[in-house]
């Protein structure tokens, strides 16, 4: 596999040699369309960065008579105003309190997800104990069947057999974040590729299994790790539909993360286009940064997905 | 329900000791045996992820096909009466009479049958047509991708706007600036189902595309030179080179995407302001009758789930079966 970076810069599989007039029409014609093709993909997102910029007032006067083409490119002369949009949405509707909540969501499962699932998937690698076809079987068992469907007894169990209520609805988010079978999977597949001297050579020097574990098959997994952390915080950051079924609604400190608010915010009477839009953005932001920050272990994970059938 | 849990830690306990029995019996007759330490090490290791797995993957799954036969609600949680197929017998009724379940299927069927080769069609375009020397080629790649970045739900919430019934909602105004009379309502409207496939092909093809751009750039140069030295035409070399290289990555698109497609949940639960017969899918239909409806009909729920995850995996099955290699 290969990074997207390489992968932007490949060279094409094969280009024929023509002759240079034939070459500036096919030049004209393949940049019209890639232009066509990429506006129908950029103009919603671009309508929604220009709506977060906009006072109600511009935002009327360019819905006014065919003025619409205004609602397409981002008014920044008016800085206040922008300014003005997301100081709302953060402030006076505390979107920072729930980006915080879903940042420490994420913060959480995160760690314990690579401890928890990692540990395991370094014991089915690399230990020798009875009874270990059991538990290869049971993950490739729980891969192939689907876990959204159970959604609803999942939240029974926690109800009725964990007795979550109130503020230990947290707990409901976290600890179904925290197992991923296919994360044991992926690291178990891993860690076998890591050669058996490495581990050896530690263990004479007397170090115990768990410090193997964080000293030496953690640092050595990087890019593993590293596709797990970005997956597993997109993830986390744009769950919707679990956290807003779990999720006790009346505290004082909000427990909700930001997408479930965004829904509540969006909806709230008299609420400004040019706030709900700031607050689309500013939620997308972080998935953007984390896009391009770890593009390369991201376009690696597409190999691996195979390895999911 | 406590009961029925230390049932299934039963059961999962006696095969562990069968599997451990067994694994026990044939190492004592071989040279290498199992160290003490080493494996209660191992067991200890695991015990987080066993738990956990147990209460919040394992279990759900167990107690999802086990309430499909029952009469099982939120109302009185402690009541689990057994009744056979009488929730299959309910769906199946529901079907026949074009009720409830006959739309959420029948939109369901729309959903998958046109978002499938429409947003795989388009992935497989954009990757072929990024797939290019011509320089700039990024920055296409970047705009196909952008919508990506946008979560499911911010994207329902982004085509909310934008289809917004009112005269202040984008489409609305553009098309009336060019003549059209009334405002449309078009969430309200029996294309309901064509704009969440719409939005669903929108948001999600880039990602597809960079699948297909990472399987064309595997495919080896040397077969297309040696190709058009033997005489192939463009058309020729895509047909012989380019599709077969790409099979089997259009084959775990196929499913993955249709997989996805089938749950469809959070774009109809979404731009939808509420829960409305005409515009429901399996999915929303099961998440809404187990929980948002008064009775809270867990059972019922659950019968839903089972129909349509042996739908999926039969559908999965036939088209791995049909397109897959023969090893």
């Amino acid at each position: 596999m290969m990074s997207t970076n390489e992968l932007l810069r490949r060279e094409p599989n094969f280009i024929p040699a023509k002759k240079n007039k034939k070459k500036i029409v096919g030049d004209v014609i393949y940049y019209t369309i890639g232009t066509i093709l990429s506006l129908i993909f950029i103009l919603p997102l671009l309508y929604m960065v220009t709506a977060s910029t906009k006072s109600p007032d511009a935002y009327a006067h360019a819905l006014s008579d065919k003025n619409f083409i205004l609602l397409f490119i981002p008014d920044f002369t008016n800085l206040k105003e922008t300014f003005n949009n997301y100081k709302m949405i953060l402030i006076d509707h505390e979107l920072w309190k729930y980006a915080l909540n879903s940042l420490l969501y994420a913060a959480i499962i995160i760690v314990f997800n690579v401890i928890v699932n990692g540990l395991a998937g370094y014991v089915l690698a690399k230990f020798d104990f009875p009874a270990k076809g059991f538990f290869n079987f049971i993950i490739l068992f729980l891969i192939v069947v689907p876990i959204e469907t159970s959604i609803i007894p999942l939240y029974t169990i926690m109800k009725q057999l964990l007795h979550l209520r109130q503020e230990m609805t947290v707990l409901g988010v976290i600890f179904p974040g925290v197992i991923s079978i296919f994360n044991i999977f992926l690291f178990t597949q891993f860690f076998a590729s890591i050669p058996k001297e490495y581990e050896e050579a530690m263990h004479i020097d007397g170090s115990s299994r768990v410090r193997i574990f964080f000293d030496l098959i953690l640092p050595l997994s990087k890019p593993i790790v590293a596709t797990t952390v970005a997956f597993s915080f997109i993830g986390v950051w744009n769950d919707y539909v679990w956290p807003d079924m779990i999720l006790y609604k009346d505290t004082s400190w909000p427990l909700v993360p930001v997408q479930v608010a965004l829904n509540s915010i969006r909806t709230i009477e008299g609420i400004e286009i040019g706030q709900t839009m700031a607050g689309l953005v500013l939620t997308t932001i972080p998935i953007f940064v984390i896009y391009t920050a770890a593009q390369k272990y991201i376009v690696k994970g597409f190999g691996t997905a195979g390895l999911k059938m | 329900m406590l009961l029925s849990v230390l049932t299934i830690l039963l059961v999962v306990a006696l095969i562990f000791l069968g599997v451990f029995i067994t694994d026990f019996v044939r190492r004592r007759k071989s040279e290498k045996k199992y160290h003490l330490r080493e494996s209660l090490v191992a067991y200890g290791l695991l015990l987080p992820s066993v738990i956990l797995a147990f209460l919040f993957v394992l279990l759900p799954i167990v107690f999802s096909f086990k309430y499909a036969f029952y009469d099982y609600n939120f109302i009185e949680p402690d009541v689990e009466v057994f009744s056979g197929l009488d929730n299959f017998k309910r769906l199946f009724k529901e079907l026949i009479h074009k009720k409830e379940f006959y739309y959420a299927l029948r939109n369901t069927a729309i959903f998958v049958v046109l978002v499938v080769p429409l947003q795989i069609g388009l992935a497989l375009l954009l990757a072929l047509f990024c797939n290019n020397k011509r320089r700039g080629t990024t920055i296409f790649k970047i705009c196909f991708f952008a919508p990506v970045a946008v979560s499911l739900s911010i994207t329902a919430f982004l085509w909310a706007s934008i289809l917004d019934s009112n005269e202040s909602g984008l489409l609305n105004t553009i098309l009336m600036s060019f003549g059209m009379k009334e405002p449309q309502d078009f969430l309200k409207s029996d294309y309901f189902i064509i704009w969440i496939v719409a939005m669903s092909a929108w948001q999600g093809c880039g990602y597809q595309m960079l699948i297909f751009l990472s399987a064309l750039g595997n495919i080896r140069k040397e077969l297309y030179e040696a190709a058009s030295i033997d005489g192939a035409n463009a058309f020729r070399r895509f047909i012989t080179i380019t599709v077969p290289g790409l099979k089997p990555t259009f084959l775990f698109i196929l499913i993955t995407v249709f997989i996805g497609a089938c749950r469809v949940l959070i774009q109809p639960m979404l731009l939808a302001p509420t829960y409305d017969t005409p515009y429901t899918t399996v999915s929303y239909y099961m998440y809404y009758y187990g929980l948002q409806t008064k009775e809270m009909q867990v059972g019922y729920s659950c019968a839903v789930a089972l129909v349509m995850t042996i739908g999926i995996g039969t559908v999965t099955f036939i088209q791995r079966k049909l397109l897959g290699d023969k090893k």
